[in-house]
């Protein structure tokens, strides 16, 4: 069982009052909350749905809609495996089945330790690069076991170190 | 704006710039598939049913979302047309489960029809149903998202319709379906059961939760809703002569339109309970026991008459019914003023909150101009009092919200609590618990000093506006400001909003049965004089009549004090032109309200009553008082549909029907007269009301009248003549004007301002530290004796708690889910306890109806709208806890 995040209602309010008179406020608002905390708080839904006048089933709509947004606490490092045609030939599969078992992780999940979230892309447009990943925003081409590995050494480096995000 | 002309299907049409494809189509007679549309709600092309081709370019459009334009060419039945409908059918049904079988939507499914009318059986295509598990923990809506086509009815409905947005869709793609926040399940989320979106979903997604029947209904038929004061027309099915489901008639010129609440959709199972009474009962021996109509009414008729012979008319009492028809509260109180000669006649709407108005209205010669429902939606500007209409009458509720959300109408709500409708206000006046008058004079005051009020108006039709002024040039605004609790900012921010507008007043019960209830009401109304918000249907004071008829048994003479058509008893010309009619001797005698024949028959000067269709015995305060007062009786008549509390203590009971099992009309809060037909028959020998109370005219002495029904609305046409429309088929009409207002111009007399004055201050009671606030809920109607009896409503495990704020939680050391005992000084009820954060303190929320309505027995039994009378709404308790073993 993940231990369930804290919620920091200072920033969250603050966020929310910063767009509360614009117009078409409510995506710019839910980047600025996925970009702060990673993730948009369930519990933050009411608040922005009040602030900007529309419904909480509408703002969770939206939330749900998008890939670029996410209920729930991500990794600190979300890593991105292209499934496209051309990274399909050059044995993407085989690199998500690695990063699985590597991570110890299925697609969409988050590790305990709110460091890695593995998921799928259906195309990163990088198929000269294939197969490819992204870390974040950092594209990993040309992939194979070994490389994964070593890539996997450089985010795991500052272990221990940090509580993630 | 010039028309515009195209071709379909090679016919020339001309069509409204700015109208759809569909539209121009669909008046002309052309049809077109839908699955997505409906003509209450927005158009958004989701379902693509409704392809059709431009002859031109061949571009397939979904003609629901196309524009007319100048000289297009449609083709709505192509061979391309129908290929790709037909290829969008496959789809969806590739895409449904195969239950068409159990599916509860049967015939009706919109789905089967469309692909029955292309022809598709097989898919032929890869089956891929998302199948989602069966929601019905609730006992109001079924939800099977496996059946849904993703159309946004449902949505659009909840978002445009009743503006409550409990859904949304969620997620895209193949997982996209509607939910709610938090993808919770109904009954967790703010859905208020109005069941709107069932009656609209094309597919058996949503279904109406039914443990008596499955499928479609044998036969159904329109009525009007026999609840609250809305009167929403209702499409009843029925099987084997019960009424087995009811929604909407999504007609354009009823009231609901689409809409329904939670106790129209789903409270009327409460029609086959075994409750109901099927045949008249006379007490033999002490008890109750079954008999012919022939020796019940016989009896009836000889115990009135004899009663009355020994013991005066005044003996006598009847009580009338806000639920039964125009034509039955007519004919009632006919029998009481021509044959038992008593002006002793009521009805249950006085009790709530009609009296009050009343009170007012005598200043605009009987009758508040009503104001139509629609109006509101274009209103200049709304104040809502007293009321919390998202609860006791949803459907107003909607009209407020359509008008605020939708068109932008700034609105002012006026109530201590943050109720339903605040998240919708331009402005909330969280004011202090009965100071509403106050309110009003000060808003009145500030708009005076800023000289913003309708001279033209106020020298047309009032008098006494010098005074008047008078009074607000020397208003104490600050008083005000510490009465009602509210920062003189504030004030001037609601005058700011009112400012130069033709205002709509609602005002609700809060008002109508509150202790200041007259004092407020006569407020409002100089408010309404001075800014000339008076007088067309377009603007107005809305009245929130919470019975489905207590306007209508006003209007018929149903009331004390007030003959038919709302005159007077005590006029001598209105009385001689009722006694020209009846040919009778009328009393002069003004007549007794119900409180007053209760406390008559505790002296032992009433000696018989006869109550039609109503239950003091469980909506009145004081209920010992009242069983004692009533076993004092010499006779009880009680008729109606269900065997309640008052029947209880009859002699005689005779079995009446239910609005759905008889033919007549009923007045709604707007003045709208809808007549209506029966849609299944009264149950076992139970007669029409109408029918029943002939037969009792007959025997008691008027063997040469006819009052059959035709014969009753000819007479009602003919002499009151507010309601010369009155229809004899189903359908509607209005009632004309009955005020001095209407006819202002010529032959109206001037309206009179009344003096301004403060509120009396609150009574304090150191026993007693809360203020203790009744409340209706949209799950209950009036007292519950008929709600009370629906398995959905009391299978529905919410409502019913008792709300107060965190401040006094605390300080009783209270939390959610405990159990108290709220208790004033003349009675006590143990409920749940609900924490709210939005409550100021020192209230104390009680929802009536719930528990055999024990919540009215913490007030006295006095009668609304009378000086001295401190309401049936307010009044001071104390709340303690209680262990659980100790209930």
């Amino acid at each position: 069982m993940k231990e369930r995040k804290k919620v920091d209602w200072e920033k969250i309010e603050g966020i929310i009052k910063k767009h509360k008179n614009q117009k078409w406020a409510l995506i710019p608002l839910l980047q600025e909350i996925q970009e702060t905390f990673g993730y948009v708080p369930p519990e933050s839904v009411e608040p922005i749905a009040e602030a900007l006048n529309v419904f909480p089933s509408q703002v969770q709509g939206v939330i749900t809609f998008y890939a670029g947004f996410s209920l729930e606490p991500k990794g600190k490092y979300v890593i991105r495996v292209c499934r496209g045609t051309a990274c399909h030939v050059k044995g993407g599969k085989s690199i998500l089945r690695f990063l699985k078992k590597e991570l110890g992780l299925e697609e969409g999940e988050t590790s305990s330790d709110y460091r890695f979230t593995l998921e799928t892309a259906a195309c990163l447009g990088a198929c000269f690069l294939a197969p490819a990943m992204m870390v974040n925003k950092t594209y990993y081409g040309k992939l194979s076991p070994p490389k994964v590995t070593s890539i996997m050494s450089q985010y795991n480096k500052d272990k221990g170190e940090t509580q993630g995000p | 704006m010039e028309e515009i002309t195209l071709t379909i299907n090679g016919k020339k049409i001309s069509a409204r710039p700015g109208s759809s494809i569909l539209d121009a189509a669909t008046e002309n007679g052309i049809k077109i598939p839908t699955l997505c549309h409906h003509r209450h709600l927005t158009p958004v092309g989701a379902c693509r049913i409704c392809l059709v081709e431009d002859e031109k370019s061949g571009r397939i459009m979904a003609s629901c979302v196309t524009p007319v334009s100048q000289d297009m060419a449609i083709r709505t039945d192509s061979p391309t047309v129908r290929r790709h409908r037909t290829n969008i059918v496959r789809l969806m049904m590739a895409n449904h489960p195969e239950s068409c079988i159990v599916c509860s939507r049967g015939n009706k499914c919109e789905l089967r029809q469309v692909a029955a009318d292309l022809g598709v059986g097989i898919t032929g295509l890869y089956p891929m149903p998302y199948y989602r598990g069966l929601e019905q923990a609730n006992p109001f809506i079924i939800r099977d998202l496996s059946k849904c086509i993703l159309c946004g009815r449902c949505i659009r409905a909840d978002h445009e319709l009743v503006v409550v947005g409990a859904i949304d869709y969620n997620l895209r793609g193949f997982r996209s379906r509607p939910a709610t926040a938090h993808d919770m399940p109904l009954e967790k989320s703010e859905c208020t059961f109005c069941g709107t979106c069932v009656s609209l979903c094309p597919t058996g997604a949503l279904s109406i939760g039914n443990p008596r029947y499955v499928g479609s209904p044998e036969k159904e038929s329109a009525t009007v809703c026999g609840f609250c004061g809305v009167g929403c027309t209702l499409v009843m099915g029925s099987v084997d002569g019960q009424v087995v489901e009811t929604n909407p008639s999504h007609e354009d010129e009823t009231v609901n339109q689409s809409t329904l609440c939670v106790r129209g959709h789903f409270a009327h199972d409460f029609l086959n309970v075994k409750e109901r009474l099927t045949r008249p009962l006379i007490r033999k021996g002490g008890e109750l026991s079954p008999s012919t109509w022939e020796e019940a009414l016989n009896l009836i008729s000889e115990r009135l008459l004899s009663i009355k012979k020994t013991h005066g008319p005044q003996s006598l009492g009847l009580y009338g019914s806000s639920k039964c028809t125009n034509e039955e509260n007519y004919l009632f109180q006919r029998i009481a003023r021509s044959l038992l000669e008593t002006n002793n006649v009521d009805n249950g709407g006085n009790v709530n909150g009609l009296s009050t108005m009343n009170a007012v209205a005598q200043r605009l010669g009987g009758s508040i101009p009503p104001a139509r429902l629609s109006a509101l939606e274009d209103a200049e500007v709304i104040l809502v009092i007293g009321a919390d209409p998202t609860q006791s009458l949803p459907v107003v509720g909607y009209f407020l919200k359509r008008a605020s959300r939708n068109n932008g109408v700034p609105m002012i709500v006026a109530d201590p609590r943050k109720n339903g409708l605040v998240p919708f206000a331009s402005l909330w006046l969280p004011l202090s618990p009965q100071t509403d008058s106050d309110l009003i004079h000060a808003l009145a005051a500030i708009l005076y000093k800023r000289e913003a009020f309708d001279a033209r108006y106020i020298d047309r039709f009032t008098q006494g506006f010098d005074l008047y002024q008078k009074g607000l040039a020397a208003f104490d605004l600050g008083r005000a400001s510490r009465s009602t609790g509210l920062e003189s900012g504030l004030m001037e921010e609601a005058a700011d909003q009112l400012q130069g507008k033709k205002i709509a007043f609602v005002v609700g019960q809060g008002v109508l049965l509150q202790r200041n209830g007259v004092q407020t009401m006569h407020a409002l109304l100089n408010l309404a004089l001075m800014t000339g918000s008076l007088g067309d249907q377009k603007r107005g004071i809305y009245i929130l009549a919470s019975e489905n008829n207590g306007i209508g048994a006003l209007d018929m003479g149903c009331a004390p004090g007030f003959l038919p058509g709302r005159g007077l008893v005590t006029d001598e010309a209105r009385r001689e032109y009722w006694e020209r009619i009846w040919g009778v001797r009328l009393s002069p005698d003004p007549g007794l309200s119900m409180v007053r024949m209760v406390e008559e028959a505790e002296k032992g000067n009433l000696k018989a009553l006869y109550v039609m269709g109503e239950n003091p015995l469980r909506g009145f305060p004081e209920i010992e008082r009242v069983r004692r007062a009533f076993q004092n009786l010499e006779f009880l008549v009680v008729q109606d549909i269900l065997s309640n509390e008052t029947g209880a203590l009859a002699d005689v009971v005779l079995p009446g029907a239910a609005f759905s099992e008889k033919a007549g009309s009923f007045t709604n809060l707007e003045g709208r007269i809808q007549s209506f037909e029966s849609v299944v028959l009264p149950q076992g020998e139970a007669k029409p009301d109408l029918e029943i109370l002939a037969q009792l005219a007959y025997r008691m002495g008027q063997a040469d009248q006819d009052f059959s029904l035709l014969k009753i609305r000819r007479e009602i046409r003919r002499v009151i003549p507010a309601y010369s429309e009155l229809r004899d088929d189903p359908g509607q009409s209005w009632v004309t004007e009955m005020g001095d207002l209407g006819q202002a111009d010529e032959e109206g007399h001037p309206v009179e301002f009344t003096p301004i004055a403060f509120a009396a201050d609150r009574l304090r009671d150191d026993t007693y530290p809360l203020e203790g606030i009744l409340t209706s809920t949209r799950l209950h109607l009036g007292s519950g004796t008929r709600t009370g009896l629906s398995a959905r409503i009391t299978g529905f495990s919410q409502g019913g708690d008792v709300e107060l704020s965190f401040e006094d939680a605390a300080r009783l050391d209270l939390v959610n889910g405990d159990q108290v005992r709220v208790s004033s000084k003349y009675g006590a009820v143990a409920r749940r306890v609900r924490v709210k954060k939005d409550l100021p303190f020192g209230l104390v929320y009680i929802p009536v109806a719930f528990y055999g309505n024990e919540a009215r027995q913490l007030v006295a039994l006095t009668q609304p709208g009378k000086e001295e009378s401190p309401g049936w709404m307010q009044v001071s308790v104390k709340v303690e806890k209680i262990e659980n073993n100790e209930q």
